[in-house]
């Protein structure tokens, strides 16, 4: 396996984990869509749910791999179901000279497989209503090079989905936009496999332990918010092992589907680190052992083995999918401060604060950063609107009640919970809206002489779209960010049906 | 007319306009409490047709009342 010298590895890590999430996505964006382009190939179509990301770590691996043959023939070894493309192609096309070429499955070489998609519990992937499924000879099959393997995981937390549909979404948009990859993490001289083991076993343990330590920080909110000390590090402590519960759990259901290949998910730090330990040192063995894979959950022994894997069907083109992200607008959100309130000693000592009991039972506090309103009951409950993502307004009601602890309350932080996210977008293209009620009436209300608008009620997910003549759609009543993505990617299909001529 | 402002935020859907002021304009804080407004805003130009006066910090507190507002300005 090629990598980078350990230093310039471990210097891009720490620059990334210094980053705020945004700037970390964005750079797992940027990693990984060089990886791709250099592999060359397509980022990955949608029409299916997408996955989490790989760590960094596993993502400037794989990124450096793609640049560099790697001589070892062991990746030919790839089982089918392993989301590899372009082993796949290259097995079909007989183009690649080192392989023999020896399927690990018996399975049709030219299948190509989703690697980075939902699978549901018969492991067949989840698809979109209206995605198409294509044969393996319209996909673009490059040079045998290191393809970036997905994660075949179930169900990621949400913490993560956003970076994964923020990653599966803008590299899309990259894809469109023609960017230049940045290169310089990639560049880096060849390096024979052998001697390089031992050093990459020093850089996992040094990410691996530096990874194990951000993650239990919590690194979302970087605002010290230490005086709120019970709810918070308890909440995220229990979201720390209900994430690694959900990693093993899930590692343990797709087993067949990760090979030496495919790395487990992002929080998953030890077991994917475990992985691919074992993935690289594969590469420097002629043949791997197939009857030694990665053990990807050593805690659960009863899984399912290797030879289980079930085809996956061919990714549907790009055109089929919209490259389009709804933006999310607003996001409504409660928490508990678990004290009683002096509404008018609150109005009266904090800034920014209105209250008016005659009109409203609850004063009225705003803060510029984020940007957001809070609605402060005397029961202690508390609404804050007008974040724009999920952390936040998190952030933002965890700013409220150090506002409400500061002037001498009790408060707490008991049970944030995200009601309502508001999304929108804009297809760019009119629509015929009369059409659209017609077909889809048991979904549709539109009353163009009481609003504008078109309201569609979607079923699954459980969302309400307003869509209008010009083409723009507002799609609220979410839980999650998923649910928005979902239904904009289940509505464009239609209303693409419904573009005015 | 008055009623609005609470008509939005009792539906939880607040504008933000008290914000926009905040970040457009130089409206610092504001409160309104026992049908008092108080205001506070810094570096404000009064300007009336002769004369032109610059201040660094302006306390506004207004009353609603049947005859007319009450301000005082420090």
């Amino acid at each position: 396996m090629i990598f980078l010298a350990e230093g310039m590895a471990k210097a891009a890590l720490g620059r990334y984990w210094r980053k705020s999430p945004d700037l970390r996505a964005k750079q797992l964006l940027s990693w990984r869509r060089s990886a791709v382009i250099a592999a060359g190939e397509r980022p990955l179509p949608c029409g299916l749910l997408p996955r989490s990301p790989l760590s960094p770590f596993l993502l400037v691996t794989r990124g450096l791999g793609a640049e560099f043959r790697v001589p070892s023939p062991a990746l030919h070894w790839v089982p089918g179901g392993c989301g590899s493309l372009a082993w796949a192609g290259a097995e079909a096309q007989g183009t690649d000279p080192r392989a023999p070429a020896r399927p690990l499955l018996a399975r049709t070489p030219a299948r190509p497989r989703l690697a980075n998609c939902a699978r549901g519990a018969d492991k067949r992937p989840v698809r979109h209503a209206r995605s198409l499924d294509l044969s393996c000879s319209s996909t673009r099959l490059g040079a045998p090079l290191f393809r970036l393997p997905a994660l075949l995981t179930l169900g990621p937390p949400p913490m993560e989905e956003e970076q994964a549909y923020l990653e599966l979404y803008l590299d899309q948009c990259a894809a469109q936009d023609d960017l230049a990859p940045p290169r310089s993490l990639l560049l880096s001289p060849v390096v024979p496999d052998d001697g390089y083991i031992p050093n990459t076993s020093n850089s996992e343990t040094v990410f691996n332990s530096h990874l194990e330590e951000v993650k239990a920080s919590g690194h979302f909110s970087s605002v010290d918010l230490s005086f709120l000390p019970d709810e918070l590090t308890q909440e995220n402590k229990d979201q720390s092992v209900i994430r690694s519960k959900q990693d093993i759990e899930e590692n343990c259901e797709t087993p067949g589907q990760q090979s030496r290949m495919l790395l487990p998910r992002e929080q998953d730090v030890g077991l994917g680190l475990i992985s691919g330990s074992t993935l690289l040192n594969s590469h420097s063995q002629v043949y791997p052992g197939d009857a030694d894979p990665v053990q990807p959950s050593p805690e659960k022994p009863n899984c399912t083995p290797l030879m289980s894997i079930t085809p996956m069907t061919p990714v549907t083109p790009v055109s089929e999918c919209s490259g389009i992200v709804p933006q999310l607008q607003n996001i409504v959100s409660t928490v508990n401060l678990a004290c009683k309130l002096d509404l008018k000693k609150i109005a009266l000592h904090a800034k920014n604060a209105e209250y008016n009991p005659k009109r409203f039972a609850a004063v009225i506090m705003r803060i510029r950063e984020p940007r957001t309103t809070a609605l402060i009951f005397s029961s202690g409950k508390m609404v804050c609107t007008g974040a724009k993502s999920e952390e936040q307004s998190r952030l933002a009601a965890r700013k409220y009640a150090r506002v409400v602890q500061k002037l001498g309350f009790p408060a707490r932080f008991l049970d944030f919970k995200i009601q309502n996210m508001v999304g929108s977008c804009d297809v760019r293209f009119p629509i015929r809206l009369e059409g659209l009620v017609l077909t889809h009436q048991q979904f549709s209300s539109y009353e163009p002489e009481l609003f504008p608008g078109l309201i569609y009620r979607m079923v699954k997910p459980r969302i309400v779209l307003l869509i209008f003549v010009s083409g723009k759609v507002v799609l609220t009543g979410a839980k999650e960010r998923s649910e928005i993505y979902e239904a904009f990617e289940n509505i464009y299909p239609i209303l693409k049906g419904f573009k005015k001529a | 007319m008055a009623y609005q402002l609470y008509r939005n935020t009792t539906s939880g859907n607040s504008l933000q306009e008290s914000l926009e002021e905040l970040i457009r304009g130089s409206l610092n804080i504001y409160r309104f409490c026992d049908n008092v407004w108080t205001f506070v805003l810094n570096d404000v130009e009064f300007r009336e047709v002769t004369e032109l006066i610059k201040v660094d910090k302006v306390k506004i507190v207004a009353c609603d009342g049947k005859n007319s507002g009450s301000n005082t300005t420090e």
